[in-house]
């Protein structure tokens, strides 16, 4: 009877201490997403007046893309002053879709990748930099600090 | 007094003399008494809590209700709003708001305290802020779910929850008639039978009709409890039966980017400390993008978009309306806007979608007002069964002692050790209490001579 008693002892004290928890790929049980990522490629620097190429790597699911439902270039700085028409991109082949464009302007610019296929659309956004930065682009790029990041400063 | 008890002990026993019925009384008798506190509170604070969202909407009025004019403000600049008037403040979470009339709430975590933030989403301006501890509903829920006592209030109430299927079991087992009795004192009381009768059918008959949506409530319950809830979802989602991961328990995707191809924010005020090649990479998505993706993909507009705090977090788009159908939980890459996952209530597996019909049910939501009355009565039964059988017992019991049957040696009742161990099984926390009794009554109870008098071992 003591001897039952003890068994069950551990028995449940051995369940109480093993909280039960999650398999790692518990994920692939229920339904998946096949999101489509990319590579936004800007040339190492680019140089005002002159014909650049900008491009992105489309994968989805560990394949290249080929032939996505869409895929358009925004781009524009980030202070507003110059905006260009959203344009189509350009399909190389191998997954990569690119476009050349002409900027007559330093500062600090933005590229928006929007795409799509087989379900998954997209919007990665890229910062890149021409030239110098003004002193109003800085002033930008300080005001986007995360607050938490800043705080932390504060604490070094 | 001890003359009336004595006779209720002959008659009991020409009713049957059983160890067994005797036994079982006295197991309905302990775990009564001391439950019926907790059962008392549970059902106070659930009827309060039922009428939540009436509530809610009388004492936040003023914060809730906006005049819709013209076009809604981006919620990043609501929120821009919200960061110059709370400097220090970190952004957890965006509401939207579902209707045109609603404001929308910004959630902050500020000197260590929870603030919602509430805008009107047409002037940008906030009309006030909440403490989230100061809710009233928040602190009726603490009490109900873990009695403003943390994690140990968590285990109590949940221990109480378990114990509580002990007393229907053993309370469905006295009521049940032994003879030919009619109706009358099983479903409803004897009115003419004198006080006695009477104050036993105000206990068991009330107690018989409440069962089903006692237990009903215990049992949807359970699974949001801290220890046997937890490892219930942990091996439902497991089995994949249950909630898909991150929505109950289990982490959310991560955005997939490599740390160094993010772009890098400068620090100091005055000049640019930072080269300028680490300036260029990927940036997040503002809010408003997440906005418009939530209205492209089709979200309940009661949803809330909880803020990436780290580099590799995800928006997470959440919705918990009224109805289980409606339920959503969406991962969107920080980075690149896409839907990492998409959770719907088609996507929960079967027990997971009992689950959450389950809490929509006990919380009141799924089917309105009828929901909620249906809901009350149930409390107001539990109430008055806790009164009513306290009540049967001050008056039943003789002055010395506590009343109840004498308890007959375990091994003879083997059919209600196993029941026990099952229970304690199933229930670990169950079990423990049950060792934790076991060793009172062996070292102390079995040994003062006393005690073992007042509790008649």
């Amino acid at each position: 009877m003591k001897k039952n008693i003890c068994m069950s002892l551990i028995f449940i004290l051995s369940l109480l201490l093993s909280a039960c928890s999650l398999k790692q790929d518990v994920a692939n049980l229920y339904k998946q997403e096949i999101p489509l990522e990319s590579e936004i490629i800007i040339p190492e620097s680019i140089s005002v007046n002159k014909n650049e190429t900008i491009k992105v790597i489309l994968t989805q699911n560990g394949k290249k893309v080929e032939g996505a439902d869409f895929v358009h270039f925004e781009i524009g700085k980030q202070d507003g002053s110059v905006k260009f028409n959203m344009e189509q991109a350009e399909e190389e082949g191998n997954g990569r879709y690119s476009l050349s464009k002409n900027f007559d302007s330093e500062g600090l610019y933005y590229i928006k990748v929007h795409a799509s296929n087989a379900g998954s659309i997209i919007m990665p956004q890229k910062q890149f930099v021409i030239g110098e930065l003004s002193e109003g682009e800085i002033k930008f790029l300080q005001k986007g600090l995360p607050k938490q990041q800043e705080s932390h400063q504060k604490h070094h | 007094m001890k003359e009336v008890n004595v006779k209720a002990t002959n008659q009991n026993q020409k009713q049957t003399n059983s160890s067994l019925y005797r036994t079982i009384w006295r197991w309905h008798l302990y775990a009564g008494i001391i439950l019926a506190p907790f059962l008392f509170i549970l059902a106070v604070t659930g009827s309060i809590y039922l009428f939540k969202p009436q509530i809610e909407q009388v004492i936040y009025q003023d914060y809730y209700e906006v005049t819709p004019q013209g076009e809604k403000i981006a919620a990043s600049a609501q929120i821009e709003h919200v960061k110059n008037l709370y400097p220090d403040a970190i952004i957890k979470k965006y509401r939207p708001g579902e209707n045109t009339m609603r404001s929308s709430e910004v959630s902050i975590a500020s000197n260590n305290e929870s603030l919602t933030v509430f805008i009107d989403p047409y002037t940008g301006e906030s009309i006030g802020e909440l403490n989230n501890d100061d809710k009233i509903m928040n602190k009726i829920e603490e009490i109900h779910g873990e009695l403003m006592a943390g994690t140990l209030g968590d285990r109590i109430v949940e221990l109480a929850a378990c114990w509580a299927i002990v007393l229907i079991v053993t309370g469905l087992y006295l009521w049940f008639p032994k003879k030919k009795q009619g109706l009358s004192g099983l479903l409803y009381p004897r009115l003419n039978k004198g006080k006695k009768i009477l104050r036993r059918d105000l206990h068991a008959v009330p107690a018989f009709w409440v069962t089903a949506g006692m237990l009903f409530l215990i049992l949807t319950g359970l699974p949001w409890s801290g220890f046997w809830g937890s490892n219930f979802q942990s091996i439902a989602t497991n089995s994949g039966a249950g909630y898909p991961p991150s929505i109950w328990s289990g982490d959310a995707p991560t955005s997939k980017i490599k740390t160094k191809d993010i772009a890098e924010v400068p620090w100091a005020a005055e000049n640019l400390d930072v080269p300028l090649s680490k300036i260029q990479g990927y940036i997040s998505l503002s809010i408003d993008d997440v906005i418009l993706i939530a209205n492209r993909e089709g979200l309940h507009p009661s949803y809330t978009v909880s803020i990436p705090q780290d580099t590799d977090g995800v928006y997470t788009l959440s919705a918990y309306p009224p109805k289980a159908q409606d339920e959503v939980t969406m991962h969107i890459d920080q980075y690149s806007g896409a839907v990492l996952a998409d959770y719907r209530y088609e996507n929960y597996g079967l027990i997971g979608k009992m689950v959450a019909w389950g809490i929509t049910l006990h919380t009141g939501t799924q089917f309105g007002f009828i929901n909620q009355l249906v809901s009350l009565l149930v409390c107001l039964g539990i109430i008055l069964v806790t009164v009513s059988g306290f009540y049967l017992w001050w008056k039943r019991k003789p002055e010395k002692g506590m009343g109840a049957p004498k308890a007959p040696s375990i091994k003879n009742v083997k059919f209600s050790l196993f029941l026990l161990i099952g229970l304690g099984i199933l229930f670990p926390l169950v079990g423990l209490s049950l060792i934790v009794v076991w060793l009172i009554d062996w070292l102390i109870i079995q040994r003062i001579a006393v005690v073992k008098n007042f509790l008649n071992a």
